[in-house]
């Protein structure tokens, strides 16, 4: 029988050669394929995990559509699929390939990372309110970056530069309660006040540019998705593709990292090593949606909650978060959009508007334990 | 436990000498060309009209409300501290000025013009924010546990934050008048605000005057100073009242300025001790001098233009807020 640690049940496992048929345990399907050697293999595949996964994208689908229809010019959502290929109208055609669809590219890549990289932020710290927004994270990369887009004196393109401010952020706070551990409010609050002194650094750097290029910048410093340099976005695409298929890997390590150290360490995950990789996913992630939108911290938090409301506790809901944070990303740009219209709301402030109160019932709520 | 640098007394007068040294410095030093000679030349009675001007029309004043704004913000946040129990009770932090901020805001886009409403305006919004915070922390386990409090009114003033730019998006005009404003600055400040201000302040000064005995019985917990004759209830009720008056005369004047109501008191106990006595009277100069730095700084920086105050208090405050949440154990106040 073959037993290493890191073959348990959770999720799959190698069962000894020719053994019996297993059936599922309730609420998963169970794959299980043989090889022409007699090498058996399975998977287990949570049946609610699916679900859920396959609702939010049929919603992130129809939120889509919508924000290609609204907007200063309506179409009609019939209307929308075939200007999404080429055929219709001249004027829909532009309207939806030129003007909307770079932009919900944008809101659903942003969105996407922002919340992946909070779901996986918070198992790292066991700490349901330790999204990369709320520790300062988000503020450290954007003040690295601005420094960056105005242009003082450094020649990094912003995603560099936002990628050095988000791993000087983690590496402060992190480095600040080193010791204390990561649970509980009083590394949140280091972490809010890693925060504010990076949103004095970018007032500073403002401050010291002229208004143009200030006024020019603002936008982008409380989140919007107006600016999204190209070169940005595909960046983004990439690092998020490679993010994806890196959080995967270390599904399995992060749903056993919720527990104990020790814990964890006795069911064989190198703790150490899965918690360095996991910290720095979630930093490259959030510098590189940062460098797109700018700090739309809530997201981070609003799309992994939204996941956790939904899906069972059993694993981490990677793929449920991504999703989720997609779809917010993606309402709250077609409501600023929309609603004030022709006046833009930046995204940043919807999703802050929307995300305050609820951060706010997360903390008043009586307390549970925070996994 | 207090420091012990000379006596008490020793220590007030070393503050207050400090304290008439930075005015000096602020009267002489700015970010136009004024320098310090011509300046002080000024003070020692030349006629030089171009520099008495920029003395006594733009640098008097700016110093005078730095040093009221100050003494505001300080004990402000020193009263916020003890009635709460709570060292990390900031006014910034807790949402109070942004309350104030908001309501500023609110009335303007309704069109009400400037100056005039704004003091009285941003008291009523800071009352309010100020009740919030305080039923907040009468939740079920969240006053007894002062981290969690902060985080909740970081959240609160962040809400508010974000409302106010939303409301800016609506009105042009508005947002043109509080820009600078809403993050906190001393510029351009006349003489006519100080004297707007003053009412409020005295009232609020008054009061202090008649509360800080009962608060210091009510450090020993609501029984005790029920016991030794105090009613717990009204006292936090003249208390927030205070606060209120304080923060929203110096929001409507100076904009938010965070972290001076962390700052300040943070430094007036390490000298004074748990007496909070003792600690307002501390505060006193110790908040001027910390305002009245920062605008200094906030004018040579980045000359010829100048840097928003809040900008330099959150440097400061930042790390003495994370200095504060690191210490192994937080005292309740």
């Amino acid at each position: 029988m073959k037993s290493s640690a890191s073959d348990l049940p959770t999720s799959a496992y190698v069962p000894e050669r020719r053994s019996p048929p297993v059936a599922a345990p309730p609420g998963y399907w169970r794959i299980a394929w043989q090889s022409t050697r007699g090498n058996a293999c399975s998977l287990l595949i949570e049946r609610r995990g699916v679900a859920v996964s396959a609702g939010l994208g049929v919603a992130l689908v129809c939120a889509c559509i919508l924000y290609l229809s609204l907007g200063s010019m309506a179409l009609a959502p019939s209307a929308v699929l075939p200007a999404l290929f080429g055929r219709g109208e001249m004027i829909s055609v532009f309207t939806v390939q030129e003007l909307r669809l770079p932009r919900l590219v944008a809101a659903c890549l942003t969105g996407g990372a922002f919340a992946l990289a909070g779901v996986l932020m918070q198992t790292l710290a066991r700490n349901r309110l330790a999204t990369p927004g709320i520790i300062g994270i988000d503020n450290g990369a954007t003040a690295f970056a601005v420094a960056s887009v105005v242009g003082m004196g450094v020649s990094l393109a912003p995603p560099a530069m936002a990628l050095a401010g988000a791993a000087t952020a983690a590496a402060l706070t992190f480095g600040l309660v080193a010791g204390g551990g990561t649970q509980g409010y009083r590394f949140i609050v280091a972490g809010i006040g890693v925060g504010a002194v990076f949103g004095a650094v970018t007032q500073l750097i403002l401050a010291r540019v002229a208004i143009d290029t200030a006024n020019a910048a603002y936008p982008w410093t409380v989140g919007s998705l107006n600016a999204r340099p190209g070169d940005a976005v595909g960046l983004l695409a990439v690092g998020l593709g490679v993010g994806v298929i890196a959080a995967f890997v270390l599904a399995r390590p992060l749903s056993l990292m919720r527990f104990k150290d020790a814990t964890a360490y006795g069911l064989g995950v190198n703790v150490k090593a899965r918690r360095f990789q996991v910290l720095m996913l979630s930093v490259v992630l959030t510098a590189l949606a940062v460098a797109v939108a700018g700090p739309v911290g809530m997201v981070g938090l609003i799309g992994p909650e939204i996941a956790r409301s939904l899906a069972s506790s059993r694993q981490v809901p990677l793929v449920a978060s991504l999703l989720s944070g997609a779809l917010v990303m993606v309402l709250a740009d077609l409501a600023g959009r929309t609603l004030l219209a022709p006046i833009e709301i930046p995204v940043g402030i919807v999703t802050a508007v929307i995300g305050g109160p609820w951060l706010l019932w997360i903390l008043m709520r009586p307390q549970r334990s925070h996994a | 436990m207090p420091l012990s640098v000379g006596n008490q007394r020793t220590q007030i007068t070393l503050l207050l000498t400090a304290l008439v040294a930075v005015s000096l410095v602020s009267l002489l030093i700015g970010a136009g060309s004024v320098g310090p000679l011509r300046a002080l030349a000024v003070l020692g009675g030349s006629q030089d009209s171009d520099a008495s001007f920029v003395v006594w029309q733009l640098r008097a004043p700016r110093t005078l409300i730095g040093i009221i704004v100050g003494m505001a913000l300080g004990v402000a946040g020193a009263l916020l501290q003890a009635v709460s129990r709570n060292p990390l009770a900031e006014p910034g932090l807790l949402g109070v000025s942004a309350g104030a901020a908001f309501a500023v805001a609110l009335t303007l886009v309704m069109g009400a013009s400037a100056a005039t409403m704004r003091i009285s305006v941003a008291q009523l919004g800071a009352l309010l924010g100020c009740i919030c915070v305080l039923s907040v922390t009468r939740v079920r386990g969240l006053g007894s546990d002062p981290v969690r409090l902060v985080l909740a009114g970081a959240a609160f003033s962040g809400l508010l934050g974000s409302l106010t730019s939303l409301m800016l998006l609506f009105d042009q005009r508005a947002a043109d008048e509080i820009r600078f404003w809403v993050i906190g600055s001393l510029a351009g400040r006349r003489l006519d605000d100080v004297v707007a201000m003053l009412p409020s302040m005295l009232v609020a000064a008054v009061a202090v005057v008649f509360i800080a005995r009962p608060l210091a019985a009510l450090a020993l917990g609501e029984r005790a100073a029920s016991g030794l004759g105090h009613h717990p209830g009204l006292i936090r009720w003249l208390v927030v009242a205070c606060v209120a008056l304080l923060v929203g005369a110096a929001t409507a004047i100076a904009g938010p300025i965070a972290f001076v109501g962390l700052v300040v008191p943070f430094a007036a106990r390490a000298l004074a001790g748990p007496d909070i006595r003792r600690t307002l009277w501390f505060c006193l100069p110790i908040g001027p001098l910390m305002v009245l730095m920062a605008d200094i700084i906030a004018r040579v920086a980045v000359a010829p233009s100048e840097l928003p105050i809040g900008v330099l208090t959150a440097l400061c405050g930042a790390p003495v807020l994370v200095a504060v949440v690191r210490a192994r154990r937080l005292p309740t106040l």
